[in-house]
């Protein structure tokens, strides 16, 4: 892959989806082609950048040539159902299978499987792609996306797809032997003969559409591995910052991956803490309270520091940037996206 | 309006919001009314037991405080509890569902789901025969918002699969839970924070619709307002700022401006909310600007308190 991809992974409301709009807002500013893909089924990226993103990709004004898109798994398998498939009676079956109808619009973990293809496919559609932001689920889901594509691998070239492939193409001609007894067996008693039906006819009917999805998973994979892929961890001053942050680290490492970077979102400056201390705050409850509040954050955030230093080789440290919910908003991104990007290539 | 909550309490909000502090809060003070209480996290990482100063909890309950438990959601646990423990099919589970099945079970979406509302169905009916465990209240620290609500859909998601059997006896016990106000309920919890105020106001609704009932209750997280009502400092903070090098100056007016901010949201949010469920809405203090405590089992205790006037236990 000649583009780049950057994945924003960290617990919820640490900033990832702002962090994200922001960093790919400064990618595009010098003309490089930019996507930004939110994978969020909490669907906020729209909000963070003051656009209606629908279930297609926006161009984001007056930003060059960035285009933003959430993940919709109806969409999305809709789309690729059409593109793998020009059988139409065919293609109206799997749109009325009940676990397809299921996937595109009931579950939000549906996101937690197509989002690796989802990626790779935006750079097959657009080779000219110089940078893919990708903006994660909070917390589990941002692990998810890490740790499920090699489990969607492994299940969708698995014994039990093909048999129930096989079921689903030819149904029961003959009673099945053996293994494939016991499996189907299994199948039926956990959810009955017409659930183990539905199961195969869906998995038949979207033969080409599975092929078509283990190949990008695949795609997506290597290029998680790719060296030249970011990946950055963010994290903000609260409380449980510390046991998340391993969590994080324990399951990339599970993956094989590294993080390229920790990013301390919303930090005062080191000093604030310790210099308020020595000050006489005038006796007003606002007064008082600004004080108080300030230095609790100074402590709690030098915890975060000590904690996000050991779990990635870097820490990059962000400020609190003001006016990201007003008129000036991309202004504000942009100013936000710009300190990463020269927080991450500053030399350490 | 007070409010009685239901046998399971589901804790819903966008991340970050504060879960599950206002997840253990609300137990804490169930518990302190003595009620036995088990806080069931479904997280990425079991954050309350190491508050109260202990190892972070696993699958199996532990106590933290008197009448109050901690227990994190796992889905091979989950499994291995329900085919073993629960239906006694030991070789079923081991050869067909992490066997044969296994990458099934692994990378399918939905299963989880329907394992853990299958887990909360039991804890809140079954357990006290089958494992001892009697629990008056269980309080869920859920997934965020995106996949926290989906969770609520469940039932009918599943009884649109066309299930018999197994899934087929858990989709009626499951929707029967959900069903009864008395046994399920959801409390939303909010930021006074631009994403936050919108995922909530998208959060109410939907939880309406899949539920046929709205949250009981709407906790509004680390407001204000007893502080920050003024839209501007009296003058004192230039005075204070002078004695600060330039870039600590310009972040405490950025950080005054940001708590005024959140105030007006506040104001905003309690409006929007008002009327959207059915036992009003709950604002809790920051407690790093109420009191300056950033000890999270302290900040935990301050929002038990502020809740125990609002909760009514039977």
């Amino acid at each position: 892959m000649s583009a780049r991809l950057h994945v924003l992974l960290g617990a919820g409301g640490v900033g990832k989806t702002t962090l994200a709009a922001g960093y790919a807002l400064a990618l595009a500013r010098g003309g490089a082609r930019v996507g930004l893909l939110g994978i969020d089924p909490a669907l906020r990226l729209g909000t963070a950048l003051g656009l209606d993103l629908g279930a297609g990709e926006a161009v984001v004004p007056g930003s060059g040539s960035l285009r933003a898109a959430l993940l919709s798994p109806e969409e999305t398998l809709r789309r690729w159902a059409i593109e793998a498939s020009p059988d139409a009676t065919a293609r109206q079956r799997l749109f009325a299978n009940p676990f397809f109808v299921a996937l595109a619009d009931r579950l939000a973990s549906a996101t937690d499987l197509l989002a690796a293809a989802r990626v790779a496919e935006w750079v097959e559609r657009d080779p000219e792609l110089a940078h893919l932001v990708v903006d994660t689920a909070p917390g589990l889901g941002a692990v998810e996306f890490l740790r499920r594509p090699e489990r969607i691998a492994a299940l969708l070239e698995g014994r039990l797809v093909a048999l129930l492939r096989r079921l689903g193409r030819q149904g029961v001609r003959r009673a099945p032997h053996g293994i494939a007894r016991r499996v189907l067996a299994g199948v039926m008693r956990i959810g009955g003969s017409a659930l183990l039906l539905d199961l195969a006819e869906l998995i038949a009917l979207a033969e080409a559409l599975l092929a078509k999805l283990l190949e990008r998973v695949e795609r997506a994979r290597r290029w998680l591995a790719d060296p030249s892929t970011e990946i950055l961890l963010v994290a903000a001053v609260r409380t449980d910052a510390a046991d998340i942050a391993e969590r994080f680290a324990a399951a990339l490492e599970e993956v094989g991956l590294e993080p390229s970077a920790a990013v301390l979102n919303r930090a005062l400056p080191p000093g604030l803490g310790a210099h308020l201390a020595g000050l006489d705050v005038p006796d007003l409850p606002d007064a008082r309270a600004l004080v108080r509040y300030a230095r609790a954050y100074a402590t709690q955030q030098a915890e975060v520091a000590r904690e996000a230093g050991r779990w990635a080789r870097r820490v990059v440290t962000l400020p609190s940037v003001r006016g990201l919910d007003g008129a000036e908003r991309h202004a504000a991104l942009g100013a936000l996206g710009e300190a990463l990007r020269a927080g991450l290539a500053a030399r350490q | 309006m007070t409010h009685a909550p239901s046998k399971i309490v589901f804790v819903l909000g966008k991340g970050g919001v504060g879960r599950s502090t206002v997840a253990a809060a609300l137990g804490l003070s169930l518990a302190r009314r003595g009620q036995r209480t088990l806080v069931f996290e479904w997280t990425l990482a079991e954050a309350i037991a190491p508050w109260f100063g202990l190892p972070p909890a696993g699958t199996a309950p532990v106590l933290v405080a008197e009448r109050l438990s901690v227990a994190r959601y796992e889905l091979d646990e989950a499994l291995r509890a329900y085919f073993v423990d629960h239906l006694g099919l030991g070789l079923f589970h081991r050869r067909i569902v992490r066997g044969a099945l296994g990458r099934f079970v692994d990378a399918a979406p939905g299963i989880a789901e329907m394992l853990f509302l299958g887990s909360l169905f039991w804890l809140s009916s079954l357990a006290e025969q089958e494992a001892g465990l009697a629990f008056d209240h269980i309080v869920v620290d859920a997934p965020a918002t995106g996949h926290g609500a989906s969770v609520l859909d469940m039932p009918t998601t599943l009884g649109e699969l066309r299930a018999s059997g197994l899934l087929g006896l858990e989709v009626e016990r499951i929707t029967q839970m959900m069903r009864d106000p008395a046994w399920t309920s959801v409390v939303a919890v909010a930021l006074p924070e631009e994403l936050a105020v919108a995922e909530t106001l998208e959060l109410v609704p939907r939880v309406a619709r899949s539920l046929g009932r709205p949250p009981v209750l709407a906790v509004v997280n680390r407001s204000v307002t007893r502080f920050f009502a003024a839209p501007a400092p009296s003058g004192w903070l230039g005075a204070l700022g002078a004695a600060l090098p330039p870039d600590e100056r310009a972040a405490l007016v950025g950080l005054d401006t940001e708590l005024r901010a959140r105030a007006r949201t506040e104001r905003a949010l309690v409006a929007a909310l008002a009327g959207q469920t059915s036992d009003g809405v709950v604002s809790l203090e920051d407690v790093l600007v109420a009191t300056g405590d950033t000890e999270p089992r302290r900040i935990v205790e301050v929002c038990a308190d502020a809740l125990a006037a609002r909760v009514e236990v039977a």
